[in-house]
C-alpha cells in the first residue's frame, strides 16, 4: 500500500494551512526532481511559479479556508531545474485535520491544447475588438457624414434661394438692359434690322440705331471683352454715353474719343477691373447718301454694293480703353440703292468663318430684310458650336433711295 | 438611502455598535472573505459589508468596462456605497488591493473616513529599480494573467457545482449561496489588470486620514520592504508586522488580525482622550 501511494499514478501532497510542505509522494517528487528531504517543511512556494504562487494566495486558500474543496484548479509547478510543470490540483481541507491534501496530475498534452484553444480565443477577441472598433470609427463617420450631409443640405437651400433671388434679379436686370435695346427703322430711304441675344442673362454686347435727323442716322454697336454680369455694366455705362452724343449728331471720331475717355475714366484708379470694348460708329446720311464711319478693333462690317461687290469696313484703330490719348480718324465712303451692310459681333461667328456670312449676303442680295436675318440666325446656329457662349449680336442694313430720288417722284 | 447602489453593491449591514467600519476585499474575492474578522466586530461596531461590481453578489449588469478598467473605479464603489449610507467618519478594513482602493475614495472624500486599515497592502506591485522592489517582474504578472485564463476554461460552473460538498458545514451556507471569487472570468481578468499594472506611489504622502498597515510575514504578494515603503510614505501611520504569513491573514489568522485592529482602534482611543486632557488644563 505505501508503494501504491508513492508510485501512483498521480502526485501526491499534504500541506499544512500555513502551506507548509508535510509530505509528497514519489511520483511528484520524481516528476519536480526533488528528494523529499528537500521539500520537507519547507512553504509550497518553492514547487510553484511565481504567478502560480499568487494565484496560490488569491484563490486556493481563499478556497480552502471557507471550506471548500479545490476541483481542478490549473497550476504551474516549478522544478529544482527551473523547468515549468503545468498540473491540475484537486485539494480539500482533510476532514478533522489542519492539513491539506492536494492531488496533481500533470498535463503537459491538455496544456498545449488549452493553449491553443486560449490563442484561437484571443485571436477572436481581438477581432471582435477591432471589429467594434471599426464599427464605432464607422458609426462615427457616418455622423460626421449626416451633419455634413445637413450642413450641405442647409447650405443648398441657402443657396437654392439665393440662386433664385439672384435669377430674379438678372432677370430683371436682363429686361432693363433690353429696354434700352433701339426699335428698328424702316423708311423710304434705309431699313434697319437688328438682332441681340446675351450668352447668360446679361450682355457685354449692346448696339443703337438712331435717327438723328431727317437725313442722318447714327448706328453703332459694341463688344466689352468677357460677358456677363461685369461686361454688362460697363456696356450700360457706355450705353448712356453713346445714346447721349449720337441723338446730338456729334462726329464719329468725337463720340469715339468721348467712349474712349469714359472707359479710361472707369478704370483709372483700378487696373483689375479694367476691361477694353471694341465698336464701330456709322454716320449715314441718307440725303448725300455717304458713310463717315470708325472701327476701333472691332471685326470688320461688310458693305455689299447693289452690284454684289464686297467690301470690308475694317478696324481703323485699337479698342476703346486700350492706350490713352489716341486719335480717332473717321472713314468715308459713297454709297447706292440697293447697298447693303452687316454689322456683328463676334459671338456671331468666329472671325476665321466670317467668309461664310460674305457668301450668304452674296447668295441671297435681293431679299427682304426680315428674311435674310431669318437666313443668317439659320447660319449662326450652324456654327454655334465654338461661340455658343458668347453675347451675339448683328445689325442688318438696307440702303434706299436718297431724298433727291424722292424728290424726282414728287 | 439609496436602495439601488445598496443592492448594486450588495452592501449588507450587522452588529449593534454606531461607528461604521467598512470592509472592503481585495482582489478576486467577495466581503464573504471577512466573516471571521467582521464577526469580532459586531458587539461593538456598525459592520458594513459589500461587494465590488462585477464579483460576489453585486450587480453584473451594472459593470463598465471603462469605469472599472482602473482601481478609481473600484474607489467610485466605495464612496458610492457611503454616499448611500451617509457615512461620516468610518473605520475603513481593506485587504489586499482594497486598502489601496480605500486610500483613493479617502483621497477624494476625506470626510468619509476616520482611519484607513490596509491589510497586506502594496501601492504597486512592479519592480521599479534601483529603489523600488515591488515584488513582480511584468512578465511574472503577466504569467499570472495567463494561468488565470486558464483556470477558467470551465470555471464558470464549477464553484456552483461544488456546493454539496459543504453539506457537513451548514454555517458556510450563506458562502454557498454566493459567487464566491468572481466567477465572470472577463471581470476578474479585468479587476487583476487593474490590479497587478497599478502604480499608486505618488498618492501615499496625500493621504490625510491616520492609517495602519498590518504587514504579513512571509508575504510574497506584497513583501515586508513594500510594507515598511508604505509606513515611510504615509504621513500618519501605524505600522505592525504580523506573525501571520502568506497574503491572507484575515481568513488564515482572523484572530492576531481582530487584535491588531482592535489594538490600533483602543490606542487611538486612549490618545485621543489623553489630547482632550491636556486641552483641558489652563
Amino acid at each position: 500500500m505505501e508503494d501504491r501511494f508513492n508510485f501512483a499514478p498521480c502526485g501526491f501532497l499534504t500541506l499544512s494551512e500555513e502551506g507548509t510542505i508535510l509530505s509528497a509522494n514519489q511520483t511528484l517528487l520524481q516528476l519536480l526532481g526533488y528528494e523529499l528531504e528537500q521539500l520537507m517543511g519547507e512553504n509550497v512556494n518553492i514547487i510553484l511559479t511565481v504567478p502560480a504562487r499568487v494565484f496560490y494566495q488569491f484563490y486556493f486558500v481563499p478556497i480552502i479556508k471557507t471550506g471548500k474543496p479545490v476541483e481542478e484548479m490549473y497550476f504551474s509547478l516549478k522544478s529544482l531545474d527551473g523547468v515549468e510543470i503545468p498540473v491540475l490540483i484537486n485539494a480539500v481541507l482533510r476532514k478533522g485535520t489542519r492539513e491539506i491534501d492536494c492531488v496533481l496530475v500533470p498535463m503537459h498534452k491538455r496544456n498545449e491544447y488549452e493553449n491553443e484553444l486560449l490563442i484561437a480565443r484571443k485571436k477572436a477577441e481581438s477581432a471582435l475588438l477591432e471589429k467594434r472598433k471599426a464599427n464605432e470609427k464607422l458609426e462615427i463617420a457616418l455622423k460626421e457624414l449626416e451633419t455634413k450631409q445637413a450642413e450641405l443640405m442647409n447650405l443648398n437651400e441657402e443657396n437654392q434661394t439665393f440662386k433664385t433671388e439672384t435669377k430674379k434679379e438678372l432677370h430683371l436686370a436682363k429686361i432693363i438692359q433690353e429696354a434700352s435695346l433701339t426699335s428698328p427703322i424702316k423708311n423710304d430711304f434705309i431699313q434697319i434690322e437688328s438682332y441681340y441675344e446675351a450668352s447668360s442673362d446679361l450682355s457685354g454686347d449692346m448696339f443703337g440705331v438712331y435717327q438723328i435727323n431727317p437725313h442722318q442716322y447714327g448706328i453703332i454697336i459694341l463688344d466689352v471683352m468677357g460677358h456677363g454680369i461685369s461686361s454688362s455694366l460697363i456696356t450700360m455705362s457706355l450705353q448712356s454715353v453713346f445714346q447721349r452724343l449720337i441723338s446730338k449728331g456729334v462726329s464719329p471720331d468725337f463720340l469715339m474719343k468721348e467712349l474712349d475717355n469714359h472707359l479710361h475714366g472707369l478704370f483709372q484708379n483700378n487696373e483689375e477691373t479694367w476691361h477694353y470694348c471694341t465698336v464701330i460708329y456709322l454716320l449715314i446720311n441718307t440725303f448725300n447718301q455717304t458713310v463717315h464711319y470708325l472701327n476701333a478693333g472691332h471685326p470688320p462690317a461688310l458693305w455689299q454694293h447693289n452690284t454684289y461687290e464686297q467690301y470690308e469696313l475694317s478696324s481703323t484703330c485699337p479698342p476703346i480703353g486700350t492706350f490713352s490719348n489716341m486719335n480717332f480718324d473717321y472713314e468715308t465712303f459713297n454709297y447706292e440703292k440697293g447697298d447693303r451692310l452687316l454689322l456683328y459681333t463676334d459671338g456671331v461667328i468666329d472671325p476665321y468663318d466670317s467668309h461664310y456670312l460674305s457668301a450668304l449676303l452674296k447668295r441671297y442680295p435681293t431679299v427682304p430684310l426680315p428674311v435674310l436675318k431669318e437666313k443668317l440666325l439659320q447660319l449662326v446656329e450652324e456654327q454655334a458650336t465654338y461661340h455658343q457662349e458668347d453675347d451675339k449680336c448683328f445689325i442688318l442694313i438696307d440702303l434706299k433711295d436718297g431724298v433727291d430720288v424722292l424728290n424726282k417722284g414728287m | 438611502m439609496n436602495e439601488s447602489i445598496l443592492s448594486r453593491n450588495n452592501v449588507n449591514i450587522y452588529g449593534q455598535g454606531e461607528i461604521p467600519m467598512l470592509f472592503a476585499p481585495g482582489f478576486g474575492c467577495d466581503q464573504n472573505v471577512w466573516r471571521l474578522v467582521a464577526e469580532s466586530f459586531e458587539k461593538d461596531y456598525k459592520v458594513i459589508l459589500f461587494d465590488y461590481v462585477g464579483s460576489g453578489n453585486s450587480d453584473i449588469g451594472a459593470y463598465d468596462e471603462t469605469r472599472y478598467s482602473n482601481l478609481e473605479g473600484y474607489a467610485e464603489d466605495v464612496l458610492d456605497v457611503c454616499a448611500a449610507l451617509d457615512i461620516r467618519d468610518a473605520i475603513f478594513v481593506g485587504h489586499s488591493v482594497g486598502g489601496t482602493i480605500g486610500m483613493l475614495a479617502s483621497l477624494k472624500r476625506p470626510e468619509y473616513f476616520s482611519d484607513l486599515i490596509m491589510l497586506g497592502p502594496s501601492p504597486c506591485y512592479l519592480n521599479d529599480p534601483p529603489h523600488y522592489h515591488g515584488g513582480f517582474e511584468r512578465e511574472e504578472l503577466l504569467g499570472l494573467l495567463e494561468l488565470m485564463e486558464k483556470n477558467y476554461i470551465g470555471w464558470a460552473n464549477a464553484f456552483s457545482v461544488s456546493a454539496m460538498s459543504n453539506i457537513d458545514r451548514p454555517e458556510l451556507a450563506r458562502d454557498l449561496e454566493s459567487r464566491f471569487c468572481s466567477t465572470d472570468p472577463i471581470i476578474a481578468l479585468q479587476f487583476a489588470q487593474a490590479t497587478f499594472f497599478t502604480d499608486n506611489r505618488k498618492d501615499l504622502p496625500n493621504v490625510r486620514i491616520s492609517t495602519l498597515i498590518l504587514q504579513c510575514s512571509e508575504d510574497i504578494i506584497a513583501p515586508v520592504n513594500v510594507g515598511e515603503y508604505l509606513h515611510e510614505q504615509l504621513p500618519t501611520s501605524t505600522y505592525k508586522l504580523m506573525e501571520a504569513t502568506g497574503h491572507c491573514p484575515h481568513m488564515s489568522y482572523p484572530e492576531e488580525t481582530s487584535h491588531f485592529i482592535r489594538e490600533y482602534l483602543m490606542d487611538k482611543s486612549e490618545n485621543v482622550s489623553e489630547l482632550k486632557r491636556i486641552g483641558d488644563l489652563p
